[in-house]
């Protein structure tokens, strides 16, 4: 059996910075939240024996590869460390927690950290949604597309509505829960900004249609942030929760994971799922299986749910790939208020991708952090009452690569 | 605070006024925006709208005018903010009439951004004074969460309390409570730097100064711009009443140039007139500085780099904010040496408003890094070294604040936050 994988926790940056605007290089937003992160969990650099970091394009946004060996520049205790940069488009963030998790699994290792890392404001929205593009098949999919990615997910939910039906005041309401959770998350991009219901469904001057059914408040926005989290072994987290008055008992750990590849073009996704009951049977797939490595029966075990809403069509597909309605039923639970904070599995306390927004290679790390917070019961005001086990789920591309994990103690 | 949701704001067609409507229909206020005519009103609706970029905010606000709206949303309303031009009689005026139709338990803040509140209060009745408090937004507010709340000697401690929980809770404010003294904590110290770099300017000249004392110093904008944006007027009407009211050690710093007299007389306001300009004039492409010495605008000269500054900026880029500031500790020349004046003076004149305007070392942070989006003093001695600081204030003869002679016998830092609340502030 392999090694448990302990959460010490972490810390980000604020997701509302503009760090283009600030004159900075990403370099200094990997610093600000690892050593931030390193000031939360009272690790010392020089206890760090691995990191991996989560990025997207910095090759496209920034003119720069070799990203994990940006991580050395952060301390001077860094120097000499093994480091890697993962790339799975909006799952580049997942993508090196489960390497950072194998290594301590294998016993490679005692403390990993894991800084996920997007800056995306220095091209304008045009140039931005191209990049993006490059998560889907290019070539195929979004060469000459304006902001293609919309478009994609917009397709999602026009599948939807042929084989279920989709109502576009279920998919309003999905980004007025985002937007209103953000506003009790101190670091989300859009605590201040204004969004209702009624702002949600009305296509209007400030709210126009980007692609398909997808208009503005249906988006994630453009961001820049970066997120660091500490992983440990048993052995570690035995030493670290004693230095700190906690019990090993206290502290979280990866309970289970999912990892599935689908095809990359959408079509192709749409082909294969044809006869099945599920739209992305393999993110159907990822959740299962990170269910039965945490040995849990289903989504009635979960306090609550961070998800992958880049778009609201992708929280609408979680909903019943998670189960917590029937396929093709994720409006019942919309409707039924099961996924607002005080409801029966609360989605995105944090606000998700929607609310607090998306720097693409980190989200996947944001994710694990807010997981972190749920189940040690230091998300401030945006807590899950008496959270125990939480899932996330990540995903890249248009439902391309899909990342799953339940964090519990 | 009365149960009921319902916010009035007087002189919603400014631009304070509109911000303010957006913050409280944000937070899910519904609030009745009033001007002197119904087309003022829309005017400011649009503004909401555009700052709320969202059409839909319309929903939560009602429009209304003085002579026919005004005695009933006030009765109606828990929370009037009064938002009028900077004149003392005329927001007196509306206060009396507030103070005639008003609940008993409403409250009225006025959003002055430094006119004495008592003098405000005076000649009203009791119940209007003990819920009579100042509530100063900072420009755009929708944007800038910085907030002071400034009650007079008759403010009701609970309603002070309920006032600062909801603009912290429900508006999420980054609030202090400060006396009720000329331009408040914020202004006074900012534009204490603000109006120094303009007589510096002078002798230096506009371009130099702005390059010397700019974002890398621990601002998200260089001061002189940060003037025009303001206002050459309203940075007058501060200055001039810090200067006339405050006998402080830093008094001569708020004597408005004498270049800026004549600009202003001129016509001369900044970002808000174009064609006249402030500091800068754009004429298409081209950007124009004003010559101190002559009071005309010259094509723009971009400073030659000065190399403590490049290297400052380059390790603020990089996230490497306490070298930045050890570079401007450490470096012997005349140019360093008039950047630590002010940056030194920022941080003296700032910590020592301590006990006389602001509560505590952390409000001045607070303030100066919410309202101004400047680099919190506090923060400034800690990555100069509290020690270091000292030694530089004593060489500049400018006073040395308690708290940072505390922070140097005992060791301590002084920001009590951490490196993810102030790295913003540190421009590269």
């Amino acid at each position: 059996m392999a090694k448990a994988v302990f959460v010490l926790g972490g810390a980000q940056t604020d997701f509302a910075r503009n760090w283009s605007k600030e004159g900075k290089h990403f370099v200094a937003m990997m610093r600000e939240a690892t050593l931030g992160a390193l000031a939360a969990t009272s690790i010392e650099p020089h206890e760090v024996e691995t990191a991996h970091v989560g990025n997207f394009a910095a090759e496209l946004y920034a003119k720069q590869g070799h990203v994990g060996a940006f991580f050395v520049e952060i301390d001077p205790a860094f120097s000499g460390m093994p480091t890697s940069r993962h790339e799975a488009a909006c799952a580049s963030g997942s993508i090196a927690l489960l390497a950072a998790s194998a290594e301590i699994e294998a016993g490679r290792y005692d403390l990993a950290c894991v800084c996920g890392v997007e800056q995306m404001k220095t091209v304008d929205s045009t140039t931005g949604g191209d990049y993006l593009g490059t998560a889907a098949w290019y070539e195929r999919e979004a060469k000459g597309i304006e902001f293609p990615f919309p478009k994609l997910f917009g397709r999602l939910g026009d599948e939807y509505d042929k084989r279920y039906g989709l109502k576009d005041e279920h998919l309003a309401h999905i980004s007025a829960v985002n937007y209103s959770n953000a506003k009790r998350n101190p670091n989300a991009q859009t605590r201040n900004w204004f969004m209702s219901e009624t702002r949600a469904q009305k296509e209007s001057k400030f709210n126009n249609v980007i692609g398909g059914r997808i208009k503005v408040s249906d988006c994630s926005q453009v961001t820049d942030g970066s997120v660091a989290v500490f992983l440990a072994s048993e052995k570690f987290a035995t030493e670290w929760a004693k230095r700190n008055g906690k019990s090993i008992s206290d502290i979280p750990r990866i309970l289970g994971w999912g990892h599935h590849t689908a095809p990359l073009e959408f079509d192709a996704k749409v082909a294969e799922s044809r006869e099945d009951e599920y739209v992305l049977p393999h993110t159907r797939e990822a959740i299962l299986d990170a269910f039965k490595r945490a040995g849990i029966s289903g989504v009635e075990a979960l306090s609550g749910i961070e998800t992958h809403d880049c778009f609201t069509t992708s929280e609408y597909m979680a909903i019943d790939h998670f189960g917590l309605t029937k396929p093709g039923e994720s409006w019942k639970a919309v409707e039924g208020g099961v996924i607002e904070m005080g409801g029966k599995c609360p989605i995105n306390p944090s606000g998700g991708l929607i609310g607090a927004g998306h720097p693409v290679g980190a989200t996947g790390v944001r994710q694990m952090l807010d997981l972190h917070r749920q189940i040690t019961g230091t998300a401030g005001d945006y807590q899950v009452e008496d959270a125990k086990q939480m899932a996330m789920l990540n995903i890249g591309g248009s439902g391309t690569t899909s990342c799953v994990f339940v964090v519990g103690k | 605070m009365a149960d009921n949701n319902k916010v009035v704001i007087l002189g919603a067609n400014g631009t304070m006024g509109a911000g303010a409507a957006c913050v409280f229909a944000g937070a899910g206020f519904h609030v009745t925006m009033l001007a002197r005519d119904m087309s003022k009103a829309k005017e400011g609706l649009s503004d909401t709208q555009a700052d709320a970029r969202a059409e839909a905010i319309a929903e939560r606000i009602d429009l209304g005018t003085y002579d026919q709206q005004l005695e009933k949303s006030i009765a109606g309303a828990s929370f009037i903010f009064e938002s009028l031009a900077e004149d003392l009689a005329l927001k007196r005026r509306f206060f009396e009439l507030v103070d005639k139709y008003r609940s008993p338990d409403s409250v009225v803040a006025t959003g002055s951004s430094g006119l004495s509140i008592a003098e405000m209060a005076r000649g009203r009745s009791e119940s209007f004074r003990q819920h009579f408090l100042g509530v100063h937004l900072f420009n755009p507010p929708h944007v800038i969460v910085g907030t002071e709340v400034i009650p007079h000697d008759d403010t009701n401690r609970a309603v002070l309390k309920g006032v600062t929980a909801m603009l912290t809770k429900r508006l999420g404010r980054k609030v202090i409570v400060t006396r009720d003294r000329p331009a408040f904590v914020g202004n006074r110290v900012g534009f204490k730097v603000l109006n120094e770099t303009a007589q510096l300017a002078a002798e230096h000249g506009v371009a130099f100064m702005d390059y010397l004392i700019g974002p890398h110093t621990g601002r998200a904008m260089a001061p002189l711009a940060t003037i025009d944006l303001v206002g050459w007027d309203v940075h007058k009407a501060i200055v001039d009443n810090v200067y006339a009211n405050c006998e402080d050690e830093a008094r001569e710093c708020f004597k408005m140039p004498a270049y800026m007299e004549k600009g202003l007389a001129a016509g001369c306001l900044g970002d808000k007139t174009p064609a006249h300009g402030g500091f800068y004039r754009k004429d298409g492409n081209e950007v124009f500085a004003i010559d101190p010495k002559t009071g005309r605008h010259e094509p723009l000269k971009k400073p030659a780099p000065i190399e403590f500054v490049e290297r400052m900026k380059s390790l603020n880029r990089v996230g490497k904010y306490s070298e930045a500031m050890r570079v401007l500790a450490e470096t012997k020349d005349a140019d360093a040496e008039l950047c630590r004046r002010v940056v030194l003076g920022y941080i003296s004149y700032g910590l020592s408003r301590v006990g006389e305007v602001a509560e505590s070392p952390a409000d001045v942070d607070t303030i100066m890094s919410y309202g101004f989006n400047w680099a919190p003093p506090c923060v400034l001695v800690d990555l100069i070294g509290a020690k270091t600081t000292i030694n530089l204030m004593k060489r500049l003869k400018l006073s040395v604040p308690k708290s940072i002679e505390q922070a140097a016998s005992n060791g301590g830092k002084m920001f009590s936050g951490g490196l993810l609340e102030y790295g913003r502030t540190l421009v590269g």
